[in-house]
């Protein structure tokens, strides 16, 4: 994988060892929150990409490659997030950390 | 059937370890509850481990920790879009102060210390909850198990999900933390020699800042490993606002800046993490470090120095366990409940120890960091100051006038504010 470009995020972490849970360890709970949030930090300050922005102002989700860093929690303005850790030693393995 | 633990860690990171491995060896009946498939294998960091505190309670640890490279060069960067300035010191003193290692592996090395002084570890199990009776902590519950103990360690990192649910700890607020997003580039280890001008067992660590984060409050990091480097950023997460492009955008944004791209050439990516981290020091811990059946320890106690250049965790994780874990044995030595009036030793040792000293020195250093002008203004100012300086041609250009060409909008009274905060504060 050549380095001399941006390497789009889905690729990068694909270079992570991965055990996703198919059961999402995350959840948006109101869904209306997140289009009537102006800010969206969500979008900006996830390192994995997870939150993306959809249609009529709404946020999709997706938890495969969550690295579970716990900033969507603290960033979201509504407290509109369902968050913990996933189960089983499930997600993301560091192997360098 | 139930079976009861003297001591129950929440976490097995360096700072729930290092409680586990000194009880343990002391015979208590010990368990770490970690929620990852190993010790180590949810933990993030920088990249640096300052080494004061193995040298006292893992003596052979020069040999036996999995240490990457030795720190005997320290860079600090303004970095702009097209020039960078630096300062750097080297020392040829080759007394171990600080090493690079992989956060996974060191923690992996500390889980089978705490291992063989006879604690037990087990692991794939996340703690929903504690168990709370009559006002007390009496244990951990994870999925449909609860298990008992005389006192509980939460030892469970900065995301401190156990804490906010027992109501010992409030909410993260977004000024307490900044986010980290992390690259580790494998390089080899010639190369790396070579790059950074480093002698076999030699490394840097480097801090930059500026255009990074785009100019927002934060910083960047390069750390070498023996064959690969780690390179990432931090952005404050009260000024995530002021961010203009998404983190994993400004991370390679800032591996792609010409003066680090040719550093990294021809690289491989190994791994690609992000974390919180603790920000604001003792102002960020919970209202109690301590009480009835429960202590608290590490980044979960908000027992991190951000001191702007220096920034340092793992020790201050490893030095809280080993005083926690102090203090339990004092408390169970004296016949003592592991009630709040008890456990009270604890904040005592703290107070005692490096801990407390050096948090309350630097108790305010985030407000001296917290101010936009550093990350900006000065990074721009720095560079074109010395640009203009340098850029002979002809026209007669004394220092204090290339200043003020040079200054921007930055007043001369907001400089000497902004100097007066950071001497005061860092």
């Amino acid at each position: 994988m050549s380095m001399e470009r941006k390497i789009p995020i889905e690729e990068r972490l694909n270079s992570n060892a991965w055990d996703v849970d198919q059961r999402p360890h995350i959840r948006i709970k109101d869904p209306d929150q997140c289009r009537k949030c102006d800010a969206k930090p969500c979008l900006y300050l996830c390192p994995a990409r997870c939150y993306t922005p959809g249609s009529d102002g709404a946020v999709l989700f997706s938890h495969e490659g969550c690295v579970e860093c716990g900033t969507c929690r603290v960033v979201c303005p509504s407290g509109a997030i369902e968050w913990n850790y996933p189960k089983s030693g499930y997600g993301v393995q560091f192997r360098f950390g | 059937m139930s079976i009861k633990f003297d001591a129950i860690i929440v976490g097995a990171g360096p700072a729930g370890l290092t409680t586990a491995q000194q009880l343990a060896q002391k015979g208590f009946k010990v368990l770490v509850v970690e929620r990852g498939r190993k010790p180590g294998s949810k933990n993030v960091y920088g990249g640096r481990i300052y080494a004061h505190v193995l040298d006292k309670l893992y003596p052979e640890y020069v040999k036996e920790a999995p240490v990457e490279r030795w720190v005997r060069k320290e860079r600090i960067s303004f970095l702009t879009e097209d020039s960078g300035t630096t300062v750097e010191f080297e020392t040829n003193n080759v007394e171990h102060k600080s090493f690079t290692a992989s956060l996974s592996d060191f923690t992996e090395w500390l889980g089978k210390k705490a291992e063989a002084a006879g604690a037990m570890i087990v692991t794939e199990s996340p703690v929903d909850s504690l168990v709370i009776k009559e006002g007390k902590v009496v244990g951990i519950r994870s999925g449909n198990d609860e298990v008992y103990g005389d006192v509980v360690v939460s030892a469970e990192g900065i995301n401190r999900l156990v804490l906010e649910r027992s109501g010992l700890a409030p909410k993260l607020e977004p000024k307490m933390v900044g986010v980290g997003v992390k690259e580790v580039i494998k390089l080899g280890r010639k190369v790396i020699n070579e790059r950074f001008n480093l002698d076999e067992d030699e490394g840097v660590a480097w801090a930059l800042a500026g255009f990074p984060t785009h100019y927002a409050p934060g910083g960047a990091f390069i750390y070498t490993n023996k064959d690969a480097i780690t390179l990432g950023l931090v952005i404050y997460l009260s000024h995530g606002d002021k961010v203009d492009a998404p983190v994993h955008d400004l991370v390679e944004e800032f591996r792609l800046h010409p003066f680090i791209n040719r550093l990294i050439k021809d690289g491989q990516l190994l791994e690609y993490s992000g974390h919180l981290t603790p920000v604001m020091g003792l102002n960020a811990s919970p209202p109690s470090l301590y009480g009835n059946g429960y202590l608290v320890i590490g980044d979960a106690a908000g027992f991190l120095l951000h001191g702007g250049i220096i920034i340092r965790g793992v020790d201050f994780a490893i030095e809280s366990g080993r005083v926690a874990a102090e203090a339990i044995t004092k408390v169970h030595e004296g016949g003592g409940n592991f009630d709040e009036a008890s456990l009270s030793v604890y904040g005592k040792l703290l107070e005692e120890s490096f801990i407390m000293k050096e948090l309350r020195v630097f108790r305010n250093a985030y407000k001296a960091l917290d101010e936009p002008r550093l990350y900006n203004d000065y990074a721009k100012f720095i560079n074109a100051f010395l640009k203009r300086y340098f850029d002979v041609d002809g026209t007669p250009r004394k220092l204090f006038s290339t200043f003020k060409e040079t200054k921007g909008n930055v007043t001369m009274l907001d400089m000497m504010r902004d100097m007066v905060r950071m001497v005061t504060n860092l």
